[in-house]
């Protein structure tokens, strides 16, 4: 098998890590921006996509096409995003003689998009969050349905994914302001317009089943990720397993994601997103059908390699893996660091990297396509780390987050570390008691410690002031170093007692 | 070693921190702002100097890059906040100047990162609140409303729909 990565940054270097294991030969498709990226050292061969922005790079089915029919590919992993769930792109690769990593073109169609996906599942008894059938005609239909359904409710982009393209809305008003945002950002991130609502439920648990299926119609469950720690629809931190479900629960949910992906044919990984209410009541939320951005806490706790089974199913393998074989091991925590600002609002930051220092030790893994001197492009995604720690149990996993973050140096763009620094300190997220709302509450704490930090920041720019050598015409005047001064003085008293 | 007692004046984002500072080693401060006082000691020296900064019972790692004409790059957790540091004097402490901070605002909305105006949500000479939506930036996949700062009328547009925009150029002005 030689396969082409139709995507970029951490991801691409994951797969290629499991590929160079496997003696799976690899083509990176790369854009202008990336020229310079890190995942290109390791692949065997490089592909250039010209131009930058996703649509002429990523998202162009016709460029990545050609790219692995130029290079004898006969696979193509999608990663996450981009088209990783893409209907046409799975067509053109089934028509093009490429096995596409991920579902069948006519499993996908089954679950293609969320509102087919809420058909699916509740025609095998999962039970769906109230909201629209199908797609939403206008900012009038959106406003009727929602005052039907009842307030707050979600904008979504029906094709949408990732957390991305979706508003909540608490009256008419907004529905029909977000009506535009929504379909805006859905046109521009997915390509299509369409948005459909749902009705918003009061503080649930967001919980989801990672599952792996074969050709030959075994779908096994390698248990829950807890991804409750969101802002505005997008994960910032998941763990395995989750404190909130007990043993029952716990079947519960396996049994239907299980039963869903049978019923959907589906084949390869996908997770089944649950949101869970206080009350123990869980609804369907929807399925990704692709390799997810929080994998890794799964692959930690399993020690399955994900990305080893998805090239195995892909040949047509059968799993090796049994379901009541499959352990759950201690607790994995992922910590998303994106070129992010929080002190303005989570605003995307590209920039350069000017220094990077990963943690290691014990327990943790980074998956990264940083290096000092790195660019982060702003043309794509802002994640750029997933720093990751297992534990015997939960608080052995905090515990070495907590030094795992101290010791992460990412200079030059601003990140999300300072919250997820806070959160391992937070009390509520310690005890475990948090919902999909919990963020929102914290925020506020999170901006006032980084009000603290700017004080801590001008007592180190004084001394770095004080501490910086004299400056001539603005230009820093070399410094004597240190291993010289102690190698001429090692020398010398060496002579001394010579002579 | 002899101690040095110097006064700074550090402005960050706009906002002024007057800071006494006693040099207690080689690598090692000791500093007041207001009431509060912070141990610093550097760590790794070289063209950025990483710092360990004690607290009250905490120790946040910094990093500092001096720059000319008293700028000082600082970044705290990994989070830039760019300094200007002036040395107001030598001495001893003095009853710490009342630290006040003052946030500049203005009515130019500026781009607060790099990106592509999707849409333009308000039209010139039209009356807006603060917060009233005025256009939609987007940058990495993300549509970031952006809203005015200020209550006022819209006195220029200075983009249009689908111009991208370079980090910190101004969008619109509102007086």
């Amino acid at each position: 098998m030689k396969l082409l990565i139709a995507n970029r940054g951490e991801i691409a270097l994951r797969i290629i890590r499991t590929c160079r294991k496997l003696g799976v030969r690899t083509v990176l498709v790369y854009s202008e921006a990336d020229r310079e990226s890190l995942p290109l050292r390791y692949a065997d061969e490089r592909y250039p996509l010209p131009g930058s922005t996703p649509s002429e790079t990523y998202l162009n089915i016709p460029k990545l096409v050609k790219a692995a029919k130029d290079t004898n590919c006969d696979a193509v992993h999608p990663g996450y995003g981009f088209l990783s769930e893409e209907l046409d792109f799975v067509k053109a690769c089934e028509e093009n003689g490429l096995a596409f990593i991920g579902p069948s073109s006519t499993a996908l169609e089954k679950l293609g998009n969320k509102l087919q996906a809420r058909t699916t599942m509740k025609d095998c008894g999962v039970p769906v969050i109230p909201g629209s059938d199908s797609a939403l005609a206008d900012e009038h239909e959106a406003a009727e349905i929602a005052e039907r359904i009842g307030y707050p409710v979600i904008l979504k982009a029906v094709y949408g994914g990732g957390g991305r393209g979706m508003r909540i809305a608490d009256e008419a008003d907004e529905v029909r302001r977000f009506f535009r945002i929504t379909t805006l950002e859905s046109a521009s991130a997915f390509g299509r317009k369409e948005i459909y609502i749902e009705k918003r439920l009061e503080s649930p648990r967001h919980v989801e089943i990672q599952a792996i299926a074969d050709r030959h119609g075994k779908v096994v469950s390698l248990g829950e990720r807890e991804c409750s720690i969101q802002r505005r629809h997008q994960k910032l931190l998941e763990e395995a397993p989750s404190v909130a479900l007990d043993a029952d629960q716990r079947d519960k949910l396996n049994d239907a994601a299980v039963k869903g992906l049978s019923a959907a044919g589906y084949t390869n990984a996908g997770t089944v997103e649950f949101l869970l209410e206080k009350t123990g009541r869980f609804y369907f939320l929807e399925v990704n059908k692709r390799l997810q951005v929080e994998h890794l806490v799964s692959e930690l706790t399993t020690r399955i390699d994900l990305v080893e089974e998805q090239l195995k199913v892909v040949q047509n393998e059968s799993l090796e893996l049994s379901q009541n074989e499959i352990r759950v091991n201690g607790w994995a925590i992922n910590c998303r660091i994106n070129a992010e600002d929080p002190r303005a609002n989570f605003v995307p930051s590209p920039g350069t990297v000017i220094r990077y220092h990963p943690p290691t030790g014990p327990g943790v893994r980074i998956d990264s396509a940083l290096y000092s001197g790195c660019n982060v492009p702003e043309y794509y995604d802002s994640l750029i780390a997933k720093l990751a720690t297992w534990g015997v149990n939960r608080s052995d996993a905090i515990q070495r987050m907590k030094i795992a973050l101290d010791e992460t140096e990412i200079i030059g763009v601003p990140t999300t570390i300072p919250l997820h620094r806070e959160l391992m300190r937070d009390e509520t997220f310690v005890r475990g008691n948090f919902d999909t709302t919990y963020l929102n509450e914290f925020l506020p704490r999170l901006d006032e410690k980084i009000l603290e930090y700017e004080k801590y920041a001008a007592v180190v720019a004084a001394a770095g002031k004080a501490k910086a050598p004299s400056t001539r015409n603005g230009e820093a005047t070399t410094k004597p170093s240190r291993w010289r001064t102690m190698a001429r003085t090692q020398l010398m008293s060496n002579s001394n007692r010579g002579g | 070693m002899v101690s040095r007692l110097r006064a700074f004046r550090v402005e960050i984002n706009g906002a002024l921190y007057n800071v006494s500072m006693d040099q207690m080693g080689k690598d090692k401060f000791r500093a007041q702002v207001g009431e509060a006082f912070f141990e610093m000691e550097a760590v790794s020296t070289g063209a950025i100097t990483t710092w360990l900064v004690r607290h009250a019972d905490e120790t946040v790692r910094g990093e500092t890059m001096a720059l000319p004409n008293d700028r000082v790059d600082v970044w705290l957790a990994g989070i830039p906040f760019p300094a200007t540091v002036q040395t107001i004097g030598t001495g001893g402490y003095s009853v710490p100047p009342e630290e006040h901070r003052q946030r500049s605002i203005g009515g130019q909305v500026r781009a607060l990162m790099p990106g592509r105006i999707t849409s333009v949500l308000v039209k010139k000479d039209e009356l807006v609140k603060a917060g009233t939506p005025l256009l939609i930036l987007e940058a990495m996949k993300m549509q970031n409303e952006i809203g005015s700062p200020i209550a006022g009328k819209v006195k220029s547009i200075s983009v249009r729909e689908g111009a991208t925009v370079k980090k910190d150029s101004v969008l619109i002005t509102i007086e």
